[in-house]
């Protein structure tokens, strides 16, 4: 007993509070959201939302517990099952908004294996961090490492659920960078991956956004100079490369890497190409112009913006917003928790939302400094990415700043999943935090 | 490169570094943003957020058609038409007047007219205000054109009713309009909303339920200026047409019996007393169901109400008459059922009788008609015989009792709105209104179905069904079947329903029956009723209303009389009121129809075979 109280009274608290604030405010406009405007109750989202939360911060505390390093043996176990779970679910599962992605346990209720598998593969990714740091900045353990994250995001990718496969890389760029990943090459994967994203919406941006279409860009995604243009760049990134070993220049060196990153993205590029048909393209980008979509994604874009600017400095007050409870809003208890908040509590609400997260992420990345091995500060670091990256994309998406994808803000968004999965990692992390002193 | 394994240790705070300004930088960013979305262009989103509006457009069902009993023609067709509405809170408080100005100039109306339509009272209201019902499509299109030039303005569609046939059709199938405020309270928990249209009269109203339909719903979504946005619609509920009505009314009767009836103003009832199904009910004056239902229809509405002719009665079964001598037919039969006085019992008739300090006079005056037997009074028509045995033989309470055994003091249950019973005078009623004695003078004026018993045509009719139907009344009606809109297959048939059984004999109708076929082939109405078409049995009546050598003239008949079908039967009455100048109509107008049915000829051809052409005054053309 006396080491618990030892670990409660060493254990950041504020940042569970920060999050029950969060729950609160969440639970309140997921109510909200459930009005109509005749003033009618339709939704008992909310209440099931207050089950999620109060057994949420049961999980917090009680992974909070958790002696990672004890546990550590079984980690490889619980992340094999995961991914078997998965498997399971991509076999098996529930079609919910067009992803099988669901596992139905009683009636309604059921869990999204995929938003677990988030905690479970950043565990097995801090435990082979921390194990093979003597050999930090090796491409083994880059590959290795992004392998670890690669194997869950496909299987996700094949539900098809995009949004929650994407979470995975910031998930494993932050985990990496913490955990001492060589930086060239987490800077050559930011490179492919911006390159490889950019190419593969570039047909639908210039026919639908773009002003003037630029017959220069259309080089690189119009068959078959597309693949003149992959054979050329690797083509250089050899020749290139063969005049570094020979001649030991420096630009030989820059000129092979920066025609290898391009080629490289390209490619990329091509198999997204394959891969997303183009209303995926056209939901991703909708946001640069949402007039392009006026009937379905861009709509709701709109309406989100017309929904947070008209909210103003105080907003309209609980219960008063007008966009959403004349259900102008999508999803407005999920995806636009967002702009409900903002429309009824106003820049003041939005700029407190803000607060919270900052606070909960600048606490969560203070705790990595005191922490001693690299399995806890990059599992913290993974957690961070999480709550980053779901903020930063749902309140972006919101506000019209970035594009849709359907991953809820933590903490608000009504969900069960998600946020017994993030509570379970804030947990975790509390737990280690508490423990920086142990030996 | 192998430092890197220690600068993993060492370079940490500067990552966490990193990752805090990250974070930093998006909050700030997006703080920035905000600020910017909701501070700085808040108002113009506020704006924003109040004009964007969704908009839930109702789509009218179609109403039901109405058939005749051939199931051919529509009597009724839906015609395309709008109606125009304005959001008043759409329109920007400076184009106001320019918008009113635009729309009185389009639909023509002086601007006070739209002015009145939405006072100032209406400005701030986000609610639909009907500025036109039946607007026309080219109104529609020349305000769609611009439609930028008409914020607020919007339509639906709104099935305008055309009356094929109008005259004494109108009166049985009647005609819809909008729905009261104190209809509105009355049905709004069947459905009913603001804005709907119901039937107000006839057959539209009888049987609205189950000729509006169901009114589907469309959700779109509009701009400030009204013009669409989202165009998905996939938020439709379709509408669903109302059901066909199909009368058991015939089209080609109704014209005969209508123009058989002329310019005059009574009625003119044809029954089928197999199954109580009315073939033709005729009242005239009639109105145009089309003029009500336009535009300006409520002038149309008013003048009909102020004319003293009265046309918006239907007099079939709204107005009260006394039956006089057709009467008799009861008195017959309660006479020879109650064996009141022997059938070959000769009455003598001088013209005239006293009672108390009062003379009453058959309708021939001294010498009278001399000695009659019951069969020879009814075709004679003879009060004396009917006074004396009404009064010495039967007496009141079997007179009384007998009438309303024939359904006359109630109404007939017939599926029109408005029905009266008529009436049927008892001595403790007498006493109840005037607190007078019922006198023997009273039972006199009854007996000869004068004085304060009162039936309308229809009630006569059945009357005379049930000595077709040897003691059967079955409730008379319109509603013949309801068909499905989509493919015509019948939804519901109509099954006749008995209204009275009564218990007098067989023989006694038999007998009856005999002596009504006397009035026509030796009687009274031997010479009007001639038409060799049909063999006719009937009793005419001439009722005293105190206006000097005008009388109500009345003929209720049957034939064929001797029927190998009962089904074949049909049950005529005519009633001409004493307003029109005296020709004895009644009889003749019978015969017009008796000619025309059972011939097959329409109304002139049967007045040339009669020679009533000459004589009859039918209406000049057939108002359409």
């Amino acid at each position: 007993m006396a080491s618990i109280r030892k670990l409660f009274s060493s254990m950041d608290w504020t940042i569970p509070i920060a999050i029950v604030i969060l729950m609160v405010i969440g639970v309140l406009f997921i109510y909200s959201s459930g009005v109509t405007s005749a003033g009618d109750l339709v939704s008992t989202e909310y209440a099931k939302q207050i089950v999620w939360a109060a057994t949420g911060l049961a999980l917090l505390v009680a992974c909070s517990l958790v002696d990672l390093k004890r546990v550590s043996d079984y980690i490889p176990i619980v992340y094999g099952l995961s991914l078997a779970l998965l498997a399971y679910t991509l076999a098996f599962g529930k079609v919910v908004n067009g992803a099988r992605s669901w596992l139905g346990i009683i009636g309604d209720y059921g869990i999204q294996p995929s938003e677990f598998v988030k905690i479970t593969s950043a565990l097995f990714l801090a435990r082979y961090l921390d194990r093979s740091v003597h050999e930090a900045s090796t491409i083994k353990r880059f590959a290795l490492s992004f392998a670890i994250i690669a194997i869950p995001m496909g299987l996700i990718l094949m539900q098809p659920d995009f949004g929650t496969s994407l979470v995975f890389v910031p998930l494993y760029l932050a985990m990496a960078f913490i955990g001492g990943i060589n930086k060239r090459y987490l800077l050559s994967f930011i490179l492919v991956g911006s390159i490889g994203i950019v190419l593969t919406v570039m047909p639908l941006w210039q026919t639908l956004i773009a002003s003037e279409q630029s017959i220069f860009l259309r080089i690189f995604y119009e068959k078959p100079y597309d693949y003149y243009i992959l054979l050329m760049l690797v083509l250089v990134a050899a020749l290139s490369l063969l005049g570094f070993r020979f001649f030991k220049k420096r630009y030989y060196y820059w000129l092979a890497y920066g025609s290898a990153i391009g080629s490289l993205g390209l490619a990329f590029s091509l198999a997204g190409q394959r891969l997303l048909k183009d209303y995926q393209v056209k939901r991703l980008i909708v946001f640069l112009d949402p007039s392009i979509d006026p009937l379905g994604s861009g709509w709701n874009i709109l309406q989100s913006i017309t929904a947070i600017g008209s909210g103003g400095v105080a907003g309209k007050g609980f219960l008063q917003g007008t966009q959403s409870h004349y259900r102008y809003l999508p999803q407005q208890s999920t995806d636009f928790i967002f702009s409900i908040i903002s429309e009824e509590l106003g820049f003041i609400g939005g700029i407190v939302i803000f607060g919270l997260f900052f606070y909960i992420l600048v606490r969560l990345a203070l705790s990595m400094r005191k922490l001693r091995d690299v399995a806890s500060s990059s599992f913290v670091a993974g957690v961070f990415g999480i709550i980053f990256f779901h903020f930063m994309i749902n309140a972006g998406m919101a506000m019209g700043v970035m594009p849709i994808t359907g991953i809820p803000l933590l903490f608000l968004s009504y969900g069960g999943s998600s946020l017994w999965s993030i509570c379970i990692g804030v947990g975790l992390c509390l737990g280690v935090g508490a423990r920086r002193y142990d030996s | 490169m192998g430092d890197h394994i220690t600068s993993g240790r060492r370079n940490e705070p500067v990552r966490v570094a990193l990752l805090i300004a990250l974070a930093a930088v998006v909050f700030v960013a997006y703080s920035s943003h905000l600020f910017y979305l909701q501070v700085i262009r808040g108002g113009e989103y506020q704006k924003k957020a109040v004009t964007i509006a969704r908009k839930i457009e109702r789509l009218p069902a179609q109403r039901g058609e109405i058939y005749d009993r051939n199931y051919n023609l529509p009597l009724v067709l839906n015609v395309d038409s709008f109606a125009l509405v304005v959001v008043p809170a759409e329109i920007p408080a400076d184009l106001r007047d320019t918008v009113f100005a635009k729309l009185a100039s389009v639909l023509e109306e002086p601007i006070d007219e739209i002015r009145r339509r939405i006072p100032p009272s209406y400005y701030r209201l986000f609610q639909q205000i009907e500025v036109a019902s039946s607007v026309g499509q080219d109104v529609i299109v020349r305000i769609s054109e611009r439609i930028d030039e008409f914020p607020g303005v919007s339509w639906y569609s709104r099935p305008k009713r055309n009356y094929l046939e109008t005259g004494s059709f109108s009166h049985i199938i009647g005609y819809v309009g909008d729905i009261s405020r104190d209809e509105l309270k009355l049905y709004y928990n069947r459905g009913y909303q603001a804005g709907d249209i119901i039937g107000k009269a006839g057959i539209e109203r009888q049987y609205d339920s189950l000729l509006r339909g169901t009114d589907g719903r469309q959700y779109k979504t509009v701009d400030v200026r009204g013009r669409r946005v989202d165009a998905e619609l996939r938020d439709v509920d379709p509408p669903m047409m109302g059901k066909n009505v199909v009368l058991t009314i015939d089209r080609a009767t109704q014209i005969l019996a209508e123009k058989s009836l002329g310019e005059r103003i009574g009625s003119i009832v044809v029954l089928k007393p197999a199954t109580g199904e009315i073939l033709a009910l005729v009242s005239y004056p009639s109105f145009n169901a089309n003029l009500i239902v336009e535009k300006g229809g409520n002038n149309e509405y008013a003048r009909l109400l102020n004319d003293p002719r009265t046309p918006l009665i239907q007099r079939t079964i709204q107005s009260n008459y006394p039956p006089a001598s057709t009467f008799k037919t009861i008195m017959t039969a309660a006479i020879i059922e109650e064996k009141a006085i022997p059938l070959d019992e000769k009455i003598v008739c001088h013209g005239e009788i006293s009672y108390g300090d009062r003379v009453f006079r058959c309708h021939i005056r001294k010498p009278g008609h001399g000695p009659l037997d019951l069969a020879g009074a009814l075709a004679e028509s003879c009060d004396v015989y009917f006074w004396e045995v009404g009064r010495d033989r039967l007496g009141i309470e079997r007179v009384v009792s007998y009438a309303m055994e024939f359904g006359f003091g109630q109404a007939t249950g017939i599926d029109l709105p408005g029905e009266v019973g008529g009436f049927v005078p008892t001595p403790q009623w007498k006493e109840r209104r005037f607190h007078e004695k019922w006198l023997g003078g009273d039972t006199l004026n009854l007996a000869i179905g004068q004085g304060f018993m009162q039936t309308t045509p229809l009630q006569l009719a059945d009357m005379m069904a049930m000595v077709v139907n040897d003691g059967v009344i079955y409730r008379p009606h319109l509603l013949k079947e309801v068909r499905d809109p989509r493919d015509g297959s019948i939804v519901t048939r109509v099954v006749p329903e008995v209204l009275t059984a009564s218990s007098i004999s067989k023989e006694t109708f038999k007998t009856t029956k005999e002596y009504l076929r006397g009035v026509i082939t030796e009687g009274t109405a031997r010479y009007p009723v001639n038409t060799k078409a049909v063999t006719v049995a009937g009793k005419t009546g001439t009722a005293e209303v105190g206006l000097a050598d005008r009388w109500h003239s009345w003929f209720v008949g049957y034939g064929p009389v001797d029927a190998a079908d009962p089904d074949d039967v049909i049950v005529v009455v005519a009633m001409i009121e004493a307003a029109n100048p005296w020709e004895w109509w009644a009889p003749y107008a019978t015969n017009l129809v008796f000619q025309g049915y059972f011939a097959g000829q329409t109304y002139e051809e049967a007045a040339a075979q009669l020679g009533l052409l000459g004589r009859s005054m039918p209406i000049g053309q057939r108002m359409e």
